[in-house]
């Protein structure tokens, strides 16, 4: 074998052109590859991750009757034993209490719907980080009144800046309509577009004031330390509290866990038809390599070196190609990878709005696991061993007879 | 007897337009022959030394090599035959350009599964009978037309085979080189007894023969055996 593996590692340098061509060609097809597919796991990584700590969390609780009419009606009964509750749940990294009501904004010259969410600043800031969404103002703070935080894209498209006064109209909690002026005092901007465009924030004392209800809560978002947990903390909720509405991140927004699902079948897809690429271009070569050796082949085969130590020595000539080109390529696959995963990849000079719009960030952090790695090696094996059948049968077709005179 | 032929016919394209390249051949050769086989071109010389070396298979015929009849041998054991039995000289390519000399005449030994000091220990044996042991380290490219196939006898010979075929194996050799070759097969075939068949049009290696076999038509014409060379 040792023999066998020189003969052939020596055979691959004997076109030194065209091996380094197959090679190279490799080498930028898994690296292109490699990378395209780290980007996209990564997009939707990271997609999942904000998805779920900007804006649902992992756990929300309403009354039932909110999901289908979003007002103060529906509130949480027994809110400070749910509270109590969720403290001493060793798995919950942060949880907060909204109180949220459909409403109207108005300005001088436009007039929208909106979600009118009311916060407690801190809880909501450990929950959500909203805090760290700010890009203009201040954020909101117990004891300011009149405040409003609203998003970027909103904001410009009702032509309203830090300071600006605005109206806003929702029901309480006896049907009736109330309007008060708020101020803009901060203006925000998550990675999705649609949610930034569709919720204000007040504090929820203040919508407490505005209403002249007691502070109530109609909405409970909880984040958890570990998100596989999500499950068997809502059936545990659900337990205790059978007559709310316990929902897990992937019951409120399905496409999320598609996207989990997804995110390595799409990536190992991609890499397969690149391989399928590559591997035309490899049994090209191999077969022209077989063809210029035809003589020597069957000049082997007539002093004794059997069909099986011929197909030895091609499927040899296979693997060193395909593996230098691979190993090339995944290193640099994987270190691209490495490195773009900690600075990030901006994509917004080319099309990150457009990714907003999406609740894509438009900044990506490319990344690769190393079971991923493991199973394209696989796939790369399967490829030598595919790419090298139809030279090697060309081989063992031959006759030494009819071989040895073809010079 | 080393090599014998009964009746040996070969017929390509037998449907289509058939050839009769050899027709009804009766041979035997016995160690430490030193035989031409000579004819114009398609007489048959290289169809005849295929047979015997067992790269093709007869149309009608026998042929027996050391007792065994390998007429109907299968593929996978004719390729075992001729690694044990039969030496292989032809015209040109005979080595594999990616080894040296001496990894070329060991990777006979290796096929036949030799331990590696007494394979090394051969193999540079050989190539000091054949002048060479100081191009052992040489690849093919690197040595002339002569020395490769030099080289190649004394591969043909490291399996220590009961018989060499060369197939016009001064063809693409200068006049002083196929004189170094010839006088080498001529020393081994007389100390070590090996049993040399040519096919040649090459006046050289007939001059050195001792028994010329002439083919025409894919038939024995003549059998001369000459006792002094």
């Amino acid at each position: 074998m040792k023999v066998m593996i020189k003969i052939a590692w020596r055979n691959i340098w004997r076109n030194p052109r065209r091996s380094l061509i197959m090679i190279l060609a490799i080498t930028v097809g898994l690296w292109a590859g490699l990378f395209v597919s780290a980007l996209m796991f990564g997009m939707m990584q990271t997609r999942f991750v904000t998805a779920i700590e900007q804006h649902i969390s992992h756990i929300q609780i309403h009354h039932p009757g909110f999901l289908i009419d979003k007002n103060l009606t529906h509130s949480i009964p027994d809110w400070e034993r749910l509270r109590n509750q969720l403290n001493a749940e060793s798995g919950v990294r942060a949880f907060t209490g909204r109180a949220i009501v459909s409403g109207m904004l108005s300005t001088a010259t436009q007039t929208r719907g909106i979600t009118i969410v009311g916060i407690d600043p801190a809880a909501e800031a450990q929950t959500t980080g909203i805090d760290k969404n700010l890009l203009e103002g201040s954020y909101l703070e117990e004891g300011m009144r009149n405040q409003v935080l609203m998003g970027r894209s909103l904001a410009e498209k009702l032509k309203l800046r830090i300071g600006s006064r605005l109206v806003v109209t929702f029901q309480n909690v006896d049907g009736e309509l109330l309007s008060t002026a708020l101020r803009v005092a901060g203006i925000f901007q998550t990675a999705n577009i649609m949610f930034d465009e569709q919720n204000v924030f007040i504090l929820k004392s203040g919508l407490a004031e505005y209403t002249g209800n007691e502070m109530l809560v109609n909405e409970v978002a909880v984040l958890l330390h570990d998100h596989e947990q999500a499950a068997t903390k809502s059936e545990a909720l659900k337990a205790i509290y059978p007559d709310l509405s316990i929902r897990t991140w992937g019951e409120i927004s399905p496409e999320l866990s598609y996207i989990q699902g997804m995110g390595q079948s799409m990536m190992l897809v991609i890499l397969a038809i690149i391989l399928l690429a590559v591997a035309f271009g490899l049994v090209n070569t191999m077969l022209m390599s077989v063809y210029e050796r035809v003589y020597e082949l069957g000049m082997l085969m007539a002093i004794g070196m059997n069909r099986r130590r011929v197909f030895q020595m091609i499927i040899l000539e296979t693997t060193f190609l395909t593996f230098l080109g691979a190993l090339t390529g995944m290193a640099l696959g994987y270190l691209t990878s490495h490195w773009l995963g900690h600075t990030g990849l901006d994509l917004a000079p080319i099309g990150g709005e457009a990714m907003l719009q999406f609740g894509y960030p438009s900044v990506v952090y490319p990344m690769l696991e190393t079971g991923f790695l493991f199973q394209l090696s696989i796939l790369v094996m399967v490829m030598v061993f595919i790419t090298a059948i139809f030279p090697t049968i060309k081989a063992l077709k031959l006759k030494p007879a009819v071989a040895v005179r073809n010079d | 007897m080393i090599i014998k032929t009964e009746n040996l016919s070969k017929i390509y394209d037998e449907k289509t337009m058939p050839v009769k390249a050899l027709n009804g051949v009766n041979l035997e050769f016995g160690e430490g022959e030193y035989t031409a086989i000579v004819g114009p071109s398609g007489s048959g010389k290289t169809t005849f030394l295929n047979m015997i070396g067992g790269l093709d298979k007869p149309t009608s015929g026998t042929i027996t090599i050391n007792g065994a009849n390998i007429t109907h041998m299968s593929e996978s054991k004719l390729i075992d035959f001729r690694l044990h039995n039969i030496g292989f000289v032809f015209q040109a390519y005979n080595l594999l350009p990616v080894l040296t000399a001496k990894e070329n005449i060991s990777f006979i030994m290796l096929l036949q599964k030799v331990e590696a000091k007494q394979m090394n220990a051969r193999a540079m044996e050989l190539l000091r009978q054949v002048g060479l042991e100081d191009k052992a380290n040489v690849r093919p490219a690197k040595l002339s037309g002569g020395q490769q196939q030099r080289v190649a006898v004394a591969r043909a010979l490291a399996s220590k085979p009961r018989f060499i075929l060369a197939d016009e194996p001064t063809a693409n050799l200068d006049t002083q080189s196929a004189f170094n070759l010839l006088d080498i097969m001529a020393k081994l075939n007389k100390q070590e007894k090996i049993t040399f068949i040519f096919s040649t049009h090459d006046q050289r290696v007939i001059d050195k023969a001792n028994r010329i076999i002439t083919l025409v038509d894919g038939a024995v014409h003549s059998d001369e055996s000459r006792t002094n060379r």
